[in-house]
């Protein structure tokens, strides 16, 4: 409390006018503060990593351990001129995004006819919900003697991650469309598919695309984990490879991506429900 | 169980009912009733709380089967209800054009907006309209698809009382202009002398009384007569 320029009478807090000169104009104290906590925020990130540096450019952090920061940027721009860093990340994005697109694709079906049958729900959900209980990457070695550590067992791994927030989400999604709003297009004369086409798929996108979002979690994570276990390229690859050889610059460096891809797979996610939710109070920015 | 539903020629009444029953289980909710409707015809049906006049209305929409009797209407008819339900998803233009089988639905929906005055918001979303215009969009969705036969159901009543008497023109005019048969399903008694040709009172089940209102200044009279088959004692309901 040493600055007293920020400090605030209680009745300003409390919303009452000051009893003296009302045309007095009045400080925003909270406009301030908020800017001020902003900076704050990245200001103690900006810190740590100013402090990281410091200890390993002094010596008291073995490169071992924790390679200075300067040095994985150094690392990051020798292994991208070499092509084998965009190389790898290519691999890893590809078999993200096929383990994502039939994994999503399988949930969306499942869900969709679970959230359109009460008969599909009794055959199916129950099923389903079990798997579901089986933390996906408990069935790692099973899935490897299935399929052996090549890319079908990534690919599934990641499909088998994504399938089930897509399919609750669907699922949930349909079944929370407004009857009112089925029942209007009865009477406008809908068939059966322009039903589902103009009203229960719009009415069920929200709740999709927060399946969506937390696939594309999931997806990331069982990418993750199969590269590690066994793998001749990719992102995961690199980062065991550079195990072998103490090269935790190149360890760290590996981390780092994994976080900015995630960072920008929620990018995307968040950007889809901007423009496909822009009717929806809770998200649109159109008008 | 079966919608008996029957498709009849060119001109001639916006719908017939005949005997018509509907029960839910062993509580019969309408009755032997029978009912006609001119085209350019305006009849409210006022009744109580569980009366059945929702349960007859929602038979007329094809949306409830019916246990007994026919109820002929040349085609679907369109609904107006109390919540607009206008799709939050689609732009006005879209939502006026929901089911609409014709190659410029973008035109079709712009000259029905225009109609209920809303003309220049094609492309904006229903949470930017208020009660009274969203029930305008309503109004144009229902009168594009250019229907025999009106429904209205409750249409006004979540409006305020400036709004509703706006409403109340509008509603006119339209009627007047496109000459479909109406029936209003409301409990507001002034509302009904207001707008109909015709005023039903629906009592358990059937149509109990029927009042013409064609040549007006009798509504004095009209209002106390309603008010006492609606189960009311007029002279302590004064507006």
């Amino acid at each position: 409390m040493s600055n007293l320029e920020q400090t605030v009478s209680p009745a300003e807090f409390d919303g009452v006018e000051p009893k003296d000169g009302a045309s007095a104009p009045v400080r925003k104290p909270f406009e301030l503060g908020r800017r001020g906590l902003q900076l704050l925020s990245w200001l103690a990130p900006v810190a740590l990593l100013i402090v990281w540096e410091v200890l390993a450019q002094a010596g008291w952090l073995s490169p071992q351990v924790l390679p200075a920061p300067s040095k994985v940027v150094r690392t990051a721009f020798k292994l991208a001129t070499s092509g084998s860093l965009l190389n790898d990340l290519g691999i890893s994005l590809l078999r993200a995004a096929a383990g994502f697109t039939i994994g999503g694709a399988v949930g969306f079906a499942l869900g969709t006819l679970v959230g359109f049958s009460r008969i599909a729900e009794a055959a199916i959900d129950r099923s389903v919900q079990m798997i579901r209980a089986i933390p996906f990457l408990a069935a790692l070695p099973l899935v490897i003697v299935w399929l052996g550590v090549g890319e079908a067992e990534k690919i599934f791994l990641v499909a088998l991650g994504v399938t089930f927030p897509i399919y609750i989400n669907t699922t949930l999604g349909i079944r929370q469309v407004d009857p009112k709003l089925v029942e209007l297009g009865r009477i406008q004369g809908l068939g059966t598919l322009e039903l589902i086409r103009r009203i229960i798929l719009p009415g069920a996108l929200p709740s999709i695309l927060t399946g969506v979002r937390y696939a594309l979690a999931t997806a990331w994570l069982a990418l993750v984990v199969a590269e590690t276990i066994g793998a001749q390229s990719g992102i995961g690859f690199l980062a065991m490879d550079a195990r072998e050889f103490l090269r935790t610059d190149v360890i760290v460096l590996t981390i780092v991506i994994y976080a900015l891809i995630g960072v920008a797979a929620d990018g995307i996610a968040r950007f889809l429900e901007r423009r496909l939710l822009a009717w929806h109070p809770n998200y649109g920015g159109a008008r | 169980m079966t919608l008996h539903v029957v498709p009849s020629s060119t001109v001639a009444p916006a719908v017939v009912v005949t005997n018509l029953r509907r029960a839910y289980g062993n509580r019969v909710v309408i009755e032997n009733l029978n009912l006609r409707i001119e085209r350019g015809e305006f009849v409210a049906l006022l009744g109580e709380s569980g009366c059945g006049k929702t349960t007859l209305l929602r038979a007329l929409a094809g949306l409830d089967s019916i246990d007994g009797g026919r109820i002929v209407a040349p085609r679907r008819p369109a609904v107006v209800f109390q919540e607009h339900r206008l799709l939050p998803w689609d732009n006005l233009w879209r939502n006026v054009s929901l089911g609409l089988q014709v190659n410029d639905p973008r035109e079709r929906a712009a000259a029905a907006l225009a109609e209920v005055g809303l003309g220049d918001r094609l492309d904006d979303w229903p949470r930017n309209l208020s009660g009274g215009q969203a029930q305008r969009v309503a109004l144009a969705r229902a009168l594009v698809q250019q229907p025999e036969l009106l429904l209205l159901d409750e249409p006004f009543a979540a409006l305020d009382a400036l709004t509703r008497i706006r409403m109340h023109d509008l509603v006119r005019e339209l009627v007047a202009s496109h000459r479909p048969g109406v029936l209003l399903v409301t409990h507001d008694v002034d509302e009904a002398i207001a707008l109909a040709d015709r005023i039903l009172v629906m009592r358990e089940g059937r149509i109990a009384f029927e009042h013409r209102t064609k040549g007006h200044g009798a509504s004095r009279i009209a209002r106390a007569e309603l008010l006492t088959e609606l189960g009311v004692v007029a002279s302590h309901h004064t507006a």
